[in-house]
């Protein structure tokens, strides 16, 4: 019979590589919720009869190609990891962190748009769909920078040479979670052009 | 220099009791911050009661406790609505949903699956240093201009977003929220944990189908949870930007303070629908795990096997579904469709079915037993009492029709505290006689302890039953007193009995406290099983060691309630009434009582 | 000083307490067993107090009724509220026996098998057949329930039809007070909006609508006819308030930016209701049931039903918007 050592180090490695990801998955699961909450939210909004329909501003479609164009490099780099190709892996995750950055500038742009077109977020000439278009997008940014910061910790590790082929949990977490933003994002964005 | 001289004790110190991250010092972490606001929250209610008792009349009690929210001795109208607002809140969600969750599923998921720790340990440090801070951040909103947040614990707009309307709704509403929302946060890092730990970490043999029953209502709880309370997070935000940045999500043609508010555009309905979609499956939250607790309990009590045991877990999957489904039955009278309200209506009764279901399978645990009377046991007695009274009288207020005269009335009061808050207190309270020994390594005192259980029902029944005669007779709720209507003139009197139990039964709660701290101090010490259980957490020692069990974990070969099994002859199994889960199957023998 | 008396005497209390707890403790390790250990003497001592608890329940319950009993709301003074109490009978009858069959099944086998060193309990871990009864029954109660309940529900919904005969009145809330404004001669309120808010004109209301001219606004008690449809719509200035008449089991919120409505057909006059109640000052209520700040507890209305003649004339006494 064997005995597992007590040491706490030990068993809580075994418990962290086992329970990582599912912890991940439910914690997305809450985060869906959020934002399901906010989507009916505005579908009961839309009821009233002051209700204005709003068009999409053009950058939100940047936006969308550079989101979506981030996790294909980020999936790369799990992919140039797996291979051991260590350099294109940082390489690519470096990207990825650089594309993040540039969606959440090309975000501030589209505001602005809104911003100019007479939408405002709030006060007297505001409408609620004007500010549930700044609130869902805003929080969708906010949980982005989650992701940024993720995404962060990943390029450091990358560059000290962290990871290994039998080493990426790391990289697995943050990608699924930055997967996950991409998905929501493009949710959010026909969510926006379509119903709202 | 001290601090120079031991820095390795005092870390020692500081990491096993303060930033611990061993799910057993975290559940009496849970337990001890929960008591406390519970305690809190207790002394709220009973100055209240003071003054529907009593209305108008001056206590010195009052004048010292509450200061500038009282006047000679009378507390000030809108403080009483601040006094119930919080009482409601430290009630629902830092007693009997962190206080009864954090507890019991930190202690005993991972004892009761057979693991070392809970998922991650981190997160689980995390979701109790949050519940402390949003505990803090709420008891100081107590303390700010204007008072504690007064818009009642359900805080609907407009009168939670504008301060003109109730001052309580300035500064004090501000800390609610962000109290609520770190709680949320401590909640959902919490249910994480708990949903992980209980998919992932289970011992060899432990199937879904040999769980004890706890464990499947803390799972079921914490689903419900992760689905439920990020909706009220999202309604908490948007009205945190109704009150801070003038957007109107909630508000719309609003005349107050001798001005037009900008906002339009908005709806209360919308945030009432937000809210209850979490506050129902909250009612939930708080009862499952009760649940869960007197289940064991009374099946080890009883020295027999829980009857029907996938009967109840489906019970509890469908009253688990069925409470995300029926949160409009709040909203019969704000005007909604009536069509939506007939669905709603459907809905609510249908959860009577599952409720029954678990009732009568309590009953008949009962049947034929061989019943041990520990205060533990007296409370689940209790508990089934409390489910069946409170219960029964949620077929009347889920009846649209009948809803319309005794919404908002002490018809609700008197409901949703004995079939909620009795009932959850009571789960509570019997899982920590029972536990107590796993907690603390030392026993409860017993006679104390039955004291405790024949102070608090008398005294409950005594506060709660009363109201539904109140609420009978048109007296609304939240009435700093009634006496302005000579229609309620006749009504003083049940009044006044209510708060003499109330304060009956806070003298009752004095009595726990007092055998709580004195055990867990000095109580005799705890021996490993003190009441022949089967389950797993009385395979580990009295003394709580880190990975909890000091070799391998053992492995799991049965359900968990085989007592009482006997052979052909009609003698024991193993010669004595219990035989724990580590025990292998005999030749022939069938396991989960021959499902 | 008394808070210095206090402290030693609660400090006293509790050293007492501790000291008893320990003797006790001491008593019981002599006779060679622990403290914490459960008797069968002990058991039982404690399943007798739950029959004791049983009958006491049950006694408090009739005590309540019979003392209570005639406190409680009066007759329905409204067509739909007898509806609405036959069907609080029905479920009442249903609930209360299996209230008291249960508890007494509860208690009883807890008395019953207590426990005892020389009996063994029962393995008995699942019936198919017990589940299934209920299961069943339950569902087939509740089908009833639900199925009256719910074509009560729809016809109280269903808005009074605009041909039939009716009285239109507005009921409007704010803190803390009531207002009802009557449609007056052509049958349709005038527009109204915060924006117009000025003065005494509280309510809002649109000067400049047709409709306005002849509306009648009342303060302190407005009037009904007895077996007149009345269609009630409700509105508020500013929080959420909820227009509550119990003797009419009537309720609705009335909700900033929205209007909601609710009728009833008044069945029994004040002065029939005093004769009913046995109370001289008996009078109709109209009160808040929303939680709506400070003074929620003191927002109130009189309501008072007469004949269609006396409601008739009152009504023409009432002044036109118009003329204010």
């Amino acid at each position: 019979m064997t005995t597992i050592s007590l040491d706490n180090t030990k068993y809580k490695a075994e418990i962290r590589q086992k329970t990582a990801k599912p912890l991940l998955w439910i914690g997305l699961i809450s985060i869906v919720m959020f934002f399901a909450g906010l989507t009916s939210a505005l579908i009961v909004s839309k009821s009233n009869s002051i209700w204005i329909k709003l068009e999409v501003p053009s950058m939100f479609f940047v936006s969308t190609l550079i989101i979506l164009f981030s996790s294909l490099t980020y999936q790369l780099s799990l992919s140039f990891t797996k291979n051991n190709q260590l350099k294109f892996a940082t390489i690519t995750t470096i990207l990825t962190f650089v594309l993040g950055i540039s969606f959440t500038v090309t975000q501030f742009y589209a505001w602005q748009q809104l911003y100019e077109s007479g939408i405002f977020w709030a006060g007297e000439q505001s409408n609620p769909s004007g500010s549930y278009f700044y609130a869902l997008t805003a929080l969708h940014l906010l949980h982005l920078f989650a992701g940024l910061i993720s995404l962060l910790v990943v390029v450091t590790k990358s560059i000290l040479k962290k990871y290994s082929p039998t080493n990426v949990l790391g990289i697995q977490l943050s990608l699924t979670y930055w997967h996950f933003l991409t998905a929501l994002w493009v949710y959010l964005f026909f969510f926006l052009k379509f119903i709202a | 220099m001290s601090a120079h001289q031991h820095p390795h004790e005092e870390q020692d110190f500081l990491f096993k009791y303060v930033f611990s991250q061993d799910h057993k010092m975290i559940s009496k972490q849970f337990l001890i911050t929960g008591f406390i606001m519970g305690f809190i929250g207790l002394s709220m209610s009973t100055l209240f009661r003071l003054q529907l008792g009593f209305p108008g009349e001056s206590f010195w009690i009052i004048d010292f406790l509450l200061g500038s929210w009282a006047e000679n001795g009378v507390m000030l109208p809108d403080k009483y609505l601040a006094l119930v607002t919080m009482h409601g809140t430290i009630m629902v969600f830092f007693l009997l949903t962190a206080g009864l969750s954090g507890t019991f599923s930190n202690l005993l998921i991972p004892l009761q699956i057979g693991a070392r720790d809970m998922a991650s340990g981190f997160l689980n440090m995390l979701s109790y240093w949050f519940f402390f801070v949003s505990s803090v951040i709420m008891l100081i909103s107590l303390g700010v201009e204007g008072g504690a947040a007064s818009a009642g614990w359900t805080i609907y707009p407009p009168l939670s977003a504008l301060p003109q309307s109730i001052p309580g709704s300035g500064l004090g509403m501000t800390l609610w929220l962000v109290s609520m929302a770190i709680f949320i946060a401590s909640s959902l890092l919490g249910s994480l944990n708990y949903i992980v730990t209980i998919l992932n970490l289970r011992t060899k043999g432990m199937t879904m189908t040999r769980l004890p029953l706890t464990i499947w209502s803390f799972l079921i709880t914490a689903i419900v949870g992760v689905i439920s309370f990020p909706v009220l997070l999202a309604a908490a935000l948007l009205l945190v930007f109704d009150r801070s940045f003038g957007t109107s999500f909630y508000l719309s043609d609003i005349y107050i303070g001798g001005q037009v508010l900008e906002h339009s555009g908005g709806s209360p309905i919308l945030f009432e629908h937000l809210f209850w979609f979490l506050g129902h499956p909250e009612v939930y939250i708080v009862l499952l795990p009760a649940l869960g607790i007197t289940s064991e309990i009374v099946s080890t009590m009883s020295r027999k096997p829980i009857f029907g045991y996938r009967a109840m877990i489906t019970s509890m999957l469908a009253i688990g579904f069925l409470s995300a489904i029926v949160w409009g039955h709040h909203m019969f009278v704000t005007g909604m469709n009536p069509f939506l309200g007939a669905v709603f209506t459907f809905t609510t009764l249908l959860i009577a079915i599952p409720s029954a279901v678990k009732v009568f399978n309590y009953i008949t645990t009962l049947w034929k037993g061989n019943i041990k009377f520990s205060p533990a046991m007296l409370f689940s007695i209790g508990l089934v009492s409390t489910f069946i009274s409170g219960g029964l009288t949620g077929l009347i207020l889920g009846d649209s029709a009948l809803d319309i005269n005794v919404h908002d009335t002490y018809f609700v009061v008197g409901h949703f505290h004995i079939v909620m808050g009795l009932s959850g207190i009571f789960g509570m309270i019997a899982g920590v006689y029972h536990w107590f020994p796993k907690l603390f390594g030392r026993m409860l005192n017993n006679k104390l302890g039955n004291l405790h259980f024949w102070i608090t029902i008398v005294s409950s029944y005594g506060i709660f039953f009363p109201m539904h005669f109140l609420g009978l007779a048109g007296v609304p709720r939240r009435y700093y007193t009634n006496s302005e209507f000579p229609l309620f003139d006749n009504l003083l009197d049940i009044n006044t009995l209510i708060t003499w139990f109330a304060i009956l039964a806070f003298a009752g709660q004095l009595i726990f406290f007092f055998n709580f701290v004195y055990s867990a101090l000095r109580g005799p010490k705890a021996p490993q099983n003190p009441w022949k259980a089967n389950s797993l957490e009385w395979t580990t020692g009295v003394k709580h060691i880190h990975g909890n069990w000091p070799g391998e974990i053992p492995a799991v070969y049965r359900w968990p309630y085989d007592y009482s099994k006997v052979n052909e002859n009609g003698d024991y199994v193993t010669g004595e009434d219990f035989i724990p889960q580590i025990v292998p199957l005999g030749e022939g023998e069938l396991d989960g009582g021959g499902h | 000083m008394i808070a210095l008396v206090a402290i030693v005497a609660v400090l006293l209390v509790i050293a007492t307490a501790v000291q008893i707890l320990k003797i006790a403790e001491l008593r019981a390790t002599e006779s060679g067993k622990e403290i914490y250990e459960i008797s069968a003497k002990q058991s039982k001592a404690q399943a007798f107090l739950l029959m004791v608890f049983l009958v006491a329940y049950f006694g408090f319950f009739a005590w309540q009724v019979w003392k209570w009993g005639g406190l409680m709301l009066p007759v329905s003074a409204s067509e739909h509220g007898v509806g609405i109490d036959k069907l609080m009978n029905i479920t009442l009858w249903f609930i209360i026996p299996v209230f008291i069959i249960t508890h007494i099944f509860l208690f009883w086998f807890s008395y019953k098998y207590s426990f005892s060193e020389t009996r063994k309990a029962l393995f008995f871990s699942h019936s198919n057949k017990l589940e299934m009864f209920w299961t069943i029954i339950p569902s087939i109660a509740l089908t009833v329930l639900i199925l009256v309940g719910l074509s009560n529900w729809n016809k109280i919904m269903t808005p009074v039809a605009s041909e039939q005969e009716h009285i239109l009145i507005e009921v409007y809330g704010q803190q803390f007070s009531w207002t009802a404004r009557y449609a007056g001669k052509d049958g349709k309120l005038g527009r109204a909006s915060v924006e117009y808010i000025e003065g005494v004109n509280a309510l809002g209301i649109d000067v400049s609508d047709e409709n306005a001219k002849d509306d009648k606004i009342v303060k302190g008690e407005f009037h009904l006819p007895v077996g007149v449809p009345v269609q009630f719509v409700f509105r508020s200035q500013d929080v959420l308030h909820s227009a509550y008449m119990p003797h009419f089991r009537a309720q609705m919120n009335c909700v900033p930016g929205l209007k909601t409505q609710f009728n009833f057909i008044p069945t029994i006059t004040t002065e029939e209701m005093k004769k009913i109640t046995n109370n001289e000052n008996f009078e109709y209520i109209l009160l808040c049931n929303k939680i709506c700040g400070a003074a929620h507890y003191n927002m109130q209305m009189d309501i008072i039903v007469e004949s269609k003649e006396d409601f008739e004339k009152w009504l023409a006494e009432q002044k036109e918007f118009s003329a204010e």
